[in-house]
Parts: C-alpha cells; sequence; structure tokens
C-alpha cells in the first residue's frame, strides 16, 4: 500500500508533468493548427457551415501554385535563393564584425575604451523607427538603394550582439592567453587560434539570430527595394502578398502552402542548432 | 619589428600594457566605424531635420514638436500603447516565470530538454506568418474560432473591431512569440539560486512564500529587470502585429505611435519631419527607461 507522503509527492510530480505538457500544447497549438490548411482547396474556406480541420480532398497543388506567384517580377524559389543569400551574407558579416568587437571590448585595455563601449552599446536603444526615413535617405546617397548590399549592409554592427559578445569573452580567465603570449603569437592569433574555437555557442546563437532577422525582414525591404528587381524579392514579400489577396485564384489554402515552405529553412536550423541556441539563451540573461 | 615590441612587452609592465592597447582598437574598429555610418549618421540627420520646416528646409525650432504632441492620433496612440504595454509586460514576466518554475520542477532531463526546445519555436516566427497564423484563428469569415461559435447557432465574434478584442487579438499574438524565449531566460535566473538557500531555510520552517519572497525574487532581480524592461522597450515600438491584426483601428484604438508614424513616413501628404518628432520622443521615454533598469540592475550588484 502507498503511503500518504509518497502518493502526495508522486501528484504534484505527475500533475506537473501535466501542467508542462499542457502548456506545450497550447503553445505549439497555433502552428499544428495551420498545417492542413495548406492542403484545402479554395471552396473549403468558402463556408463555415461544414467546418473541418483536416481537408475534404487533399489539395497538393497548392504547393506547386506557390511556385508560380510572381512579385516584383521575382517567383517564391527566386526569392528562397536571394533571401538565403542576403542571410548568409549578412549572418557571416553580421558574426564576425560583433564577435571582434566583442572581444576587444573583453580582453583589452585601451584609452576611450568606456567611451567607445557606450557609443556602440547605445544604439540597442536608437528605435528603427526614429532612423528609418534618414536611413533610407543616406542608402540613397551611397547608391544601395535597390541593390543586395542594402538588404544586409546597414545592420551589421548592433549594440546587443556587440555586448552579448562581450559578456561571454569576459568569462574567459585572465592566464588563457599569457603563454601563448610567451610563445610569441601575435593578438590575431591568440583570437583565432584560442578563443574563435571556444566561441561556438555565442556564434551561433548570434548566428542564427541574424540569419532568422534577414529571412523574415519585410518592411526594410519594401522600403529599399522599390523597383521591379526580381533576383531581389525576399520570401516574405512573397508571403505577405500571398496573404495579401488570398481570395485570389487558388484561395486561402495556398498562403499556408507558403507560408509552411517559408518555414523549413528557419526550422530545419532550428533543429541544427537547437541544443546550442536553448543552452546559450541563458548567457543572455547572465549580466 | 614585432618581435622587439614582444620581448621588451614581457620584461617590463608598462610596456606589456601598452602593446596590449594597439589591437584592441583594431579589434572594435570596424563596429565603430559601421555604427557610426548606419546609425548615427541617421540619427544626426534626424535631430537636423527635426527643427527643420520639410517644404523649406529653413529652422523653425520646436515647431515640429509641438505639432505632433498637439496630433490626437499621436497622443492617443501613446495612450494605447503604454496600456497595452503595461498588460503584455505584466502577463508576460506573470506566465514565463510561473511557466519557468513548473519546468524548474520537471526532473527528467529529456522532457526538460524537449520542452524548452519546443517552446522557443514561436520566436522562429517573422510578423506577417504571425498575422496569418492569427488569422486562421480569428477571422470571422474563416476562423477556428467562427466555426465553433457557427457551429452553436451563434454569430462570429468581429475580433478586430468588437468591445475588447481588438486588444485580446493584439495581446495574445504578442505573448504567443515571446513566451518561449522569455521562460528561457527566468530558467536561466531560477537555476542560478544556489539550491543550499532553499534548503537552509526550510531548515527554519520556511513555507513556499517565504521562500519565494525571500530567496526566489531577490536573488532573481535582475532576471525580472531584464525581461521587464526588454518588454516594455519592444512593447512601446509595437509595430508589425497591430498593423497587421488590427490596422490600428477600430476607430484607432489599438494605434500605436510607431505604427502612427510609419503610415506618416509612407503617407507623402504629411511632412515627415513631423513623424520624426515624435520617432525622437519615443527615442526619448525608451533611452530613458533603459538608463533607469540598467541603474537598478547596478545598484544591485553594489549590495552584494
Amino acid at each position: 500500500m502507498m503511503n500518504k507522503h509518497k502518493f502526495k509527492k508522486m501528484f504534484f510530480k505527475y500533475s506537473t508533468y501535466l501542467a508542462v505538457a499542457l502548456i506545450t500544447l497550447i503553445i505549439l497549438f497555433p502552428i499544428i493548427y495551420i498545417i492542413p490548411f495548406a492542403f484545402k482547396s479554395k471552396s473549403e474556406f468558402s463556408s463555415l457551415h461544414d467546418y473541418t480541420w483536416l481537408p475534404k480532398q487533399w489539395q497538393w497543388n497548392n504547393f506547386k501554385y506557390v511556385f508560380q506567384v510572381n512579385v516584383n517580377g521575382g517567383k517564391f524559389l527566386n526569392a528562397l535563393i536571394s533571401t538565403t543569400i542576403v542571410a548568409v551574407i549578412g549572418t557571416i558579416l553580421v558574426v564576425f564584425v560583433n564577435m571582434l568587437a566583442g572581444y576587444g571590448f573583453a580582453r583589452y585595455n585601451f584609452k576611450g575604451k568606456k567611451i567607445l563601449f557606450g557609443f556602440v552599446l547605445f544604439t540597442m536603444f536608437i528605435p528603427g523607427i526614429t532612423i528609418m526615413l534618414t536611413s533610407i535617405r543616406l542608402c540613397n546617397v551611397l547608391g544601395l538603394t535597390n541593390t543586395i548590399f542594402v538588404l544586409f549592409l546597414p545592420g551589421v554592427a548592433s549594440g546587443f550582439n556587440v555586448f552579448f559578445f562581450r559578456q561571454y569573452f569576459y568569462a574567459f580567465p585572465d592566464n588563457l592567453e599569457e603563454s601563448a603570449m610567451i610563445d610569441g603569437a601575435n593578438a590575431w592569433q591568440i583570437f583565432s587560434r584560442i578563443y574563435l574555437p571556444m566561441s561556438i555557442t555565442p556564434m551561433v546563437i548570434v548566428g542564427v539570430g541574424s540569419f532568422m532577422g534577414h529571412w523574415n525582414n519585410y518592411l526594410w525591404v519594401t522600403l529599399t527595394i522599390t523597383k521591379n528587381e526580381e533576383y531581389l524579392t525576399q520570401v516574405m514579400q512573397i508571403i505577405r502578398s500571398l496573404s495579401g489577396s488570398p481570395a485570389s485564384r487558388h484561395g486561402n489554402g495556398i498562403v499556408i502552402a507558403g507560408t509552411l515552405v517559408s518555414l523549413i529553412i528557419p526550422f530545419l536550423l532550428y533543429v541544427i542548432f537547437q541544443k546550442r541556441i536553448v543552452e546559450g539563451i541563458a548567457l543572455t540573461g547572465t549580466k | 619589428m614585432k618581435k622587439k615590441r614582444r620581448k621588451t612587452a614581457s620584461n617590463k609592465v608598462n610596456n606589456y600594457q601598452r602593446k596590449k592597447e594597439r589591437p584592441g582598437y583594431y579589434f572594435i574598429l570596424l563596429s565603430v566605424v559601421w555604427v557610426t555610418i548606419f546609425v548615427y549618421v541617421p540619427l544626426i540627420m534626424a535631430v537636423v531635420r527635426v527643427f527643420q520646416d520639410y517644404n523649406t528646409g529653413e529652422f523653425i525650432g520646436f515647431e515640429n514638436f509641438d505639432y505632433v504632441l498637439k496630433t490626437p492620433t499621436f497622443i492617443n496612440s501613446f495612450k494605447n500603447v503604454i496600456v497595452l504595454s503595461l498588460i503584455i509586460t505584466t502577463l508576460m514576466t506573470v506566465f514565463s516565470f510561473g511557466f519557468a518554475s513548473l519546468i524548474n520542477k520537471v526532473t527528467n532531463e529529456k522532457v526538460a530538454g524537449i520542452t524548452k526546445a519546443l517552446i522557443y519555436i514561436p520566436n522562429l516566427m517573422s510578423g506577417v506568418i504571425i498575422a496569418i497564423i492569427f488569422n486562421l484563428l480569428i477571422n470571422e469569415g474563416i476562423g477556428l474560432f467562427a466555426a465553433i461559435r457557427v457551429a452553436n447557432n451563434k454569430w462570429p465574434i468581429k475580433f478586430t473591431t468588437d468591445g475588447i478584442w481588438p486588444y485580446i487579438s493584439i495581446i495574445v499574438p504578442t505573448l504567443w512569440v515571446g513566451i518561449g524565449y522569455n521562460t528561457l531566460i527566468m530558467l536561466a535566473g531560477l537555476l542560478n539560486v544556489p539550491k543550499e538557500y532553499y534548503e537552509a531555510a526550510k531548515l527554519d520552517g520556511a513555507n513556499s512564500w517565504h521562500l519565494f519572497v525571500h530567496i526566489t525574487l531577490p536573488n532573481m532581480k535582475n532576471y525580472f529587470i531584464l525581461v521587464i524592461s526588454a518588454q516594455i522597450t519592444g512593447n512601446l515600438q509595437m509595430l508589425e502585429i497591430p498593423m497587421w491584426i488590427t490596422g490600428g483601428g477600430p476607430l484607432e484604438k489599438t494605434m500605436t505611435p510607431t505604427l502612427y508614424l510609419f503610415n506618416t513616413f509612407r503617407d507623402s501628404g504629411r511632412s515627415p519631419n513631423i513623424a520624426i518628432a515624435g520617432a525622437l520622443i519615443i527615442m526619448i521615454i525608451i533611452v530613458t527607461m533603459n538608463i533607469i533598469s540598467f541603474r537598478l540592475i547596478h545598484s544591485k550588484k553594489a549590495e552584494v
């Protein structure tokens, strides 16, 4: 026979598990819920009276139609490729520039360090809307507008990412580089041979975050790509344009189909790096 | 030449430090140049323009500020966003802390790991996609809730226009996107509280409320400040979710300052310099708030 104390303990344990499972399910519900809608034909969206979650007829063609849609002269496949290129270049630059800065601020002492760090960090608190209009003007002057560069150059350095890397490099013990210095390694070698290999986690976190930022970019794209440039069409432009006119030929199913396709790459990326990201978020909070 | 410097460096402390200085500049150079060009130059351009008349370029002092502060839509949007921010920030803090406490009690590492991985997923969604997802739930023509109402012989609720539903239609998606991330931060905070504290307090006969108030809260103060200040900073700038779910309506009830300014920028009929004045006001508020929260975090460290 189970004694009372043990029963109570078991009860709490399982009700905790149940609550956690339930909340997780609620959080995931909207995403799971929309999946079957990608397979519905236009007619299934017309009436609420015979509403079913699963499609009555699985309309695989929706996924074919998605690739035929044309936005700003670009098709979905163009957009997937173009956005991937933009996101990859952008991410490499973001990781490189911010990591170097974070390393410099964490591991070196130099005159004016505090002021320069404040200068970089302060950009965190400048709302996008405050400099939106003048940034567009600047990009016009620099000739970046309507080129691929406008999609990744302006956002490379950020106060938050520098801060994030700095926190990470700060945590290393001081004597780490001493032996290397005695061996005659220069500053760059110390960074690239000692610190870089140990910094995969923050690189992954900033990198995946940056990739997602580029992938999900919509407003900045519409503001700075104003001509029909088929190779500059970005994924979210396609998705937004689909959802803006769902009554078009193929109905709402194609909007969801496009959404699901657009989520494949972010999702794969997340699955691959999930462990480091989840662990690494703890780092964000440490100071 | 390099070799020579290194040799003296290892001998003299002073030279060692000076030698150490220079590469520091090289490492930070790119980031400083980058933010100067792409953040501070546009910011200075904005500050110059805010004192100019848009059409003539004449300097007109604070007239643009004066004008935007007398624009009812802008003032109302501020009231809206403050209410929305307070509600969202409170709920986010409570939910993320509560959920983190629950996950913290899950002893099975695999279950905890999977949970943490799953709850972060909404964070991957863009504003465009969030609007699409929630449209399938709340749209009165095709949404799930409307279908449920119809099946029960009731009229569908007009989520984007009726009563308090427009607010809820903005609050829920905003919570949904951020809940996983903030729960993970809170969880990191909970794991940071030394377990011995709890054990010692329990020996002294403390109940769970005492444990929460006297051990959990003070030890997690920085995490709470972090979540709360990031939430307020983010929510004050709410743009995409109101833009695509309610469009700021009905009757500008869910209009946010950022959305209003964004619309103004795109509307060639209105002077963008006035909108820049509004945007600078938002910046001043956000900067002030963050200075306060940084001070709060700092003061705690000084105590300990």
